[in-house]
């Protein structure tokens, strides 16, 4: 009886420290809660917590490898290009090269990471305008590239077939993306300069990082993760190479970053922060999707929760220290 | 002390943080008319819980506030306390460099200077102005802050908190007191005189708490001393009638000798036939002109001079951080290029350390993190670039132990340490790294006597053990305690190089 007790509270006390660590993860479970009483009949239907994971699975795609930037204290806006550029490539090679066309995808993103990294690096331009304006330039040339129509490239349904009922396959391939990107910023040197570099670049540079080469690095796994997570996004999407560059695509995963509380300035969060992030953001857009507002209203709200998270992520929560 | 009656008397004030730790343990302090009362004491051991009381901060847990002999209750923020006579001007709060002077004067005071949302600039302007002049500030109203030297700065600081109590509580009480916290800690050896000279003129006009931890400034420019350690008062000095020396004041700060002067004696030992660094004819433009030397294993070279004299630009250089433009360096016989950047420099040897800590440290991260960093050769699990995070933990706690760093685990964010542990933890860094050639500029810069005996040690460890060392500073007595040679500067020129005896003798006179 007393033993059951103590290890009780001990499994309150750890749940208490995640939480500490994590504080979006207590949010998660709130409004998971609150949706779950406000529609009780759509909200906890297989088919809407299907669409929590499928949209988690987007969000994180494109997340994962900006994160990695963020914490450089640089941004990476890139991944919308990328995937739509990829897309068009892969539908242009497709009839020369076959399946083995998908690989341009993860060659694109790192060449775009390479480009990016170096620009930055040499020219001292913001991060943000600079990749915001590689995407902008992606999606004009796949427009052009794919003569005006959204073109649909068939033969990779394999890579998103079912395997398992109401849970999307892709997430499924996201996971060793996720676990790889974890593990380079939690138990590496390379995570470790990248914390550094955004955390005081000029404590990095006297500690003896090489930052600029640290910096290109970091655009590049960025690239080459949003490359290989584009893979699956594009078959997760529906295998269609859109002509316009969706504001949605670009903030959402953008918003996940800040919802799971790395810092835009740098120094702190990362990927794993991300995961919670982007299921936050997932958990809060279908609560809010199967409430039946007005898509506009929705938009709104949406760009609302998201300038209240980045005043919030970049003071702090009192009592919470994020690292 | 002309009145016998105290314009601020604390009596026994104590205070508990978090229930545990009793950071001041009934302290009792007077305030008298036109005087400089000096606070000193180790880092914890209660000054900046004292001042900060004083200035309305936070209250105490107990304790009585006596003004002009009337008990009052404590000042509940900053700005009460500036209506009852008390003004501070902190160590770290700096100015706002793209405001002009008078504007910065008035900053936060503009509602008295306004109507109808329109300042009267004008008025301010000639208040200003009399201002500088009543206070013999050598400056104009209309000059940027940014123009201005470090030590004006703070003469505008000074005189910004006078001109606050002047408007918030009565425009010609002088019983009132400016609390200066460590005010000379970014001010050269020249600054600090005129500061000093500043405030002896100002005593006229109000009275100073001085909180330094520059011994001889509080010897030479107080009137009185407070002593406090561990949250206790421990001594109190008229210096009018009290004779005591710096050692005097030493041993009541940490209850033991000085160490320094042990380390003197050792100066010229364990200098090794091997040359590590050469400087020929080191020119950049502006800074420094032909400046030659030669550094030997185990030896520690100083270059001394005033602010300008170049000193600074050319440890920057050989660290990496500035480029010359003519000349040649070599690092352990091999030919270090110009544009080298930092971490070039650091694979052929060459590290870098510098006091101001907020270039150094990752202030949101733990302090093992901040070691490890440094450290990151010793902790990966070769080949792999992955980290062991069992080794770092040793390595932490190792340096930890040896510097004597005070926190409560190795996991603490850094953010939290105070200034002497921050500085410990980042020469702590180099000590397991062992560079072979260690640049030191100004590596005790505002930091305790105690602290800064840790730091000498563990730097004259390496010393011992064969770590050359360049030493740039600010205080003489640190040239002393480390050096085998001195470089002496001039307008970016060599003057002449003296060895540690003859240096001694020639600071002396």
């Amino acid at each position: 009886m007393n033993s059951s007790k103590k290890k009780g509270s001990e499994i309150l006390l750890a749940g208490a420290r995640t939480i500490r660590t994590y504080p979006p993860l207590l949010m998660i479970v709130v409004l998971f809660i609150v949706f779950s009483i406000l529609f009780p009949d759509r909200f906890l239907t297989p088919m809407n917590l299907s669409s929590i994971l499928g949209q988690f699975v987007t969000l994180i795609l494109f997340a994962l490898g900006p994160s990695m930037v963020v914490t450089t204290g640089s941004l990476d806006l890139s991944y919308v290009g990328v995937w739509m550029l990829g897309g068009i490539l892969v539908w242009h090679f497709t009839p020369l090269l076959g399946v083995a066309a998908i690989l341009i995808i993860p060659l694109l993103g790192l060449v775009t990471g390479i480009i990016i990294g170096v620009i930055q690096v040499k020219a001292r331009v913001p991060s943000f305008i600079l990749t915001l304006s590689v995407s902008a330039g992606y999606a004009g040339l796949t427009s052009v590239l794919s003569g005006g129509y959204p073109r649909v490239v068939r033969g990779y349904e394999f890579l998103t077939a079912r395997l398992i009922p109401y849970v999307p396959t892709a997430l499924l391939w996201t996971i060793p993306l996720i676990i790889v990107a974890v593990f380079i910023m939690r138990s590496t040197k390379v995570g470790a300069y990248f914390y550094a570099i955004g955390s005081n670049e000029e404590g990095a540079r006297l500690a003896g990082i090489n930052v600029d080469r640290y910096k290109i690095l970091a655009f590049t796994m960025s690239g080459l993760l949003t490359g290989i997570g584009s893979i699956i996004q594009f078959q997760h999407l529906g295998g269609s190479v859109p002509l316009t560059l969706n504001m949605n695509t670009l903030i959402q995963p953008l918003t996940a970053i800040v919802f799971g509380g790395t810092l835009l300035t740098g120094g702190s969060g990362g990927p794993d922060r991300t995961i919670i992030g982007a299921l936050l953001f997932a958990v809060l857009y279908r609560g809010l999707y199967i409430s039946l507002i007005n898509p506009e209203i929705l938009q709104l709200l949406i760009g609302l929760v998201l300038v209240l998270s980045i005043v919030i992520a970049s003071r702090g929560l009192k009592g919470v220290t994020i690292t | 002390m002309k009145d016998n009656v105290p314009i601020i008397e604390l009596k026994n004030v104590s205070k508990t943080f978090g229930g545990v730790v009793r950071a001041l343990d009934s302290v009792s302090i007077a305030i008298y008319k036109n005087e400089v009362v000096g606070v000193v004491g180790e880092n914890g051991a209660g000054k900046s819980t004292l001042m900060k009381i004083l200035a309305g901060v936070f209250p105490p847990d107990s304790g009585e506030w006596y003004y002009t002999g009337q008990k009052l209750t404590f000042p509940k923020n900053p700005k009460e306390a500036v209506e009852r006579g008390v003004a501070i001007v902190y160590q770290e709060k700096g100015v706002v460099p793209a405001l002009k002077v008078y504007q910065y004067l008035f900053l936060g005071h503009e509602d008295k200077y306004s109507e109808f949302f329109r300042l009267k600039t004008n008025e301010m302007k000639k208040y200003a102005d009399e201002m500088l002049k009543e206070f013999h500030i050598d400056c104009d109203i209309e000059n940027f802050m940014y123009e201005l030297s470090p030590s004006t700065q703070k003469m505008i600081e000074i005189a910004k908190a006078i001109l606050s109590l002047r408007l918030e509580y009565g425009s010609d009480n002088t019983a009132s007191v400016v609390i200066l916290d460590e005010p000379t800690a970014p001010l050269t050896v020249e600054e600090r005189q005129d500061l000093f000279n500043y405030i002896l003129k100002m005593k006229k006009a109000t009275s100073f708490v001085l909180v330094s931890h520059i011994m001889h400034e509080v010897l030479e420019f107080t009137d009185r001393v407070y002593v406090l350690r561990d949250g206790k008062l421990v001594a109190h000095y008229n210096l009018s009638e009290d004779k005591i020396t710096e050692n005097d004041l030493f041993k009541a700060i940490v209850g033991k000798e000085f160490v320094e002067e042990l380390h003197a004696t050792q100066t010229g030992r364990n200098v090794g036939d091997e040359v590590v660094l050469v400087a020929k004819n080191l020119t950049k433009k502006g800074s420094y002109y032909d400046v030659s030397f030669e550094l030997r294993k185990g030896e520690c070279i100083g270059i001394f001079g005033p602010a300008g004299s170049g000193k600074s630009e050319i440890i920057k250089t050989i660290a990496g951080i500035l480029h010359f433009d003519k000349g040649v360096l070599a690092v352990k016989g091999e030919e270090a290029k110009s544009g080298e950047l930092p971490h070039v420099r650091l694979t052929k040897g060459v590290g870098y350390f510098c006091g101001r800590t907020e270039e150094q440290l990752f202030f949101n991260w733990s302090v093992r993190k901040n070691i490890s960093i440094v450290n990151m050769e010793k902790i990966l699990r070769k080949p792999l670039p992955v980290i062991n995070f069992n080794t770092e933990k040793q390595v932490t706690e190792k340096i930890m132990q040896k510097f004597r760093i005070k926190t409560p685990s190795v996991d603490t964010d850094c953010q939290s340490l105070s200034g002497g542990n921050k500085q410990k933890l980042s020469v702590g860094r180099w000590f397991e790294r062992r560079p072979d050639i260690l640049l030191l500029e100004d590596p005790t810069i505002g930091i305790d006597v105690g602290a800064r005996e840790d730091i000498y040690e563990a730097v004259l460890e390496m010393k011992n053990e064969g770590v050359s060392m360049v030493l740039v500073s600010d205080d003489p007595k640190e040239y002393s305690t480390l050096c085998d040679k001195i470089i002496f500067m001039k307008s970016g020129r060599v003057e002449k190089v003296l060895n540690a005896l003859e240096f001694k003798e020639a600071i002396v006179t």
